[in-house]
């Protein structure tokens, strides 16, 4: 095993996000016992609900571990493919659903644009998308009056190439709300004081995996939405053919 | 049938919210809940509430930020409050003063090692002792 595995996001970074997860690993627990309570006092409990919060939390747990190992490889290890941005944002939104549906988020996915392949590591860029829509779905609810919310998974091309991202109604999502955010993280128990109530983990890991890919998560804009996004760029090879 | 005892509750995780009010309906309480600092301050105004229960991580406003703006008003200066939050007690010992003598909070209670039953006794206890507390006021005033 390597030693130095937690080096290459740099001992701090890497200490940050642990207490970042750790503090947002917390919420499921508490949700998990809480509905375990709920059963033994004779009320019904929901397994399913039980099962898509625990899912949820595993998932956080694995985008870490891959977020840390991704930022131990060096970039010939990184083995980028040609990936498909809309089959990404699919799958991602099929593996949402269940928690979407219980924080009573609409996702859409806005995939309709024909656009060419990009060069990214696939599994990585699922599981940060996965980590940014359920920080924000968590959050959601509690920045709107309205019922129902929707969270937009959307693709899209800007100048300086093919943009990955996950938009919401959120107008206190800026550039520099995600800049202290990013100085804050695994020091304040809400970095992004605006936007979650948490410690919005799955956001810094997301930013972990884009940055271990040679990428960087933005602050973006699309169809009147806020949101939160990573350009990526596309696959040369591919269009060569 | 005595009227039921209303309780406002600020939390901003919806599931959570959705697990104690289910809870609280069934222990006989009247509880409603606020997402939000600034839709708290709203619901307290439109039912009155007996109890507040708060959770103090909130999205822009925190449960501090209400706390003043709730005590500020004379009818809820002295309506019982607990902070059940996820933010350790601990990291309020240099504040406590504050806590207890300027916002006036009844208990603060660590939500991940309270249970649901704890909380419900909590609540029980507060009102219990605000209700004799009310009519030795009124005997006094009569």
């Amino acid at each position: 095993m390597n030693n130095n595995v937690l080096l290459p996001l740099g001992p701090k970074l890497s200490q940050q996000l642990l207490l970042s997860v750790a503090e947002q690993i917390k919420l499921p627990l508490i949700q998990i016992s809480r509905q375990a309570e709920l059963g033994s006092m004779g009320l019904s409990s929901d397994f399913s609900q039980i099962r898509t919060i625990a899912e949820n939390g595993l998932k956080l747990l694995d985008s870490y571990s891959l977020g840390l190992q991704l930022a131990n490889m060096h970039s010939y290890e990184l083995a980028p493919e040609a990936v498909s941005v809309s089959s990404v944002l699919y799958e991602a939104d099929q593996q949402l659903r269940a928690l979407a549906r219980l924080y009573n988020v609409n996702i859409k996915l806005n995939i309709s644009g024909r656009y060419e392949p990009v060069m990214a590591h696939r599994q990585g860029l699922q599981s940060a998308i996965i980590g940014l829509a359920s920080a924000l779905i968590e959050a959601l609810p509690s920045q709107t009056k309205d019922e129902q919310t929707t969270l937009q998974l959307a693709t899209h091309r800007c100048r300086y190439g093919i943009v990955a991202g996950v938009y919401a109604n959120v107008p206190n999502l800026s550039n520099d709300t995600l800049k202290r955010g990013r100085k804050l993280y695994g020091v304040s128990r809400q970095p992004l004081v605006n936007v979650s109530h948490t410690s919005a983990a799955g956001i810094f890991v997301a930013d972990a995996i884009f940055r271990a890919m040679n990428l960087k998560l933005h602050v973006s804009r699309h169809h009147r939405l806020y949101g939160l996004g990573v350009v990526l760029q596309p696959s040369t090879q591919l269009a060569m053919v | 049938m005595p009227k039921l005892k209303k309780i406002l509750l600020i939390e901003p995780d919806k599931l959570l919210g959705d697990i104690l009010l289910c809870a609280f309906k069934e222990a006989g309480f009247d509880l409603t809940y606020a997402t939000n600092a600034q839709d708290g301050v709203s619901l307290a105004d439109e039912i009155m509430p007996d109890l507040v229960i708060l959770e103090l991580q909130l999205i822009s406003h925190s449960g501090i930020e209400f706390m003043y703006e709730f005590r500020s008003y004379p009818d809820w200066e002295n309506t019982p409050l607990i902070i059940y939050s996820s933010v350790p007690p601990a990291e309020f010992n240099l504040s406590q003063d504050c806590m207890l003598e300027k916002l006036n909070v009844s208990k603060y209670l660590y939500k991940p090692s309270t249970s649901i039953t704890e909380l419900i006794r909590a609540s029980r206890e507060l009102l219990n002792s605000a209700n004799i507390k009310q009519s030795k006021k009124s005997h006094a005033g009569a």
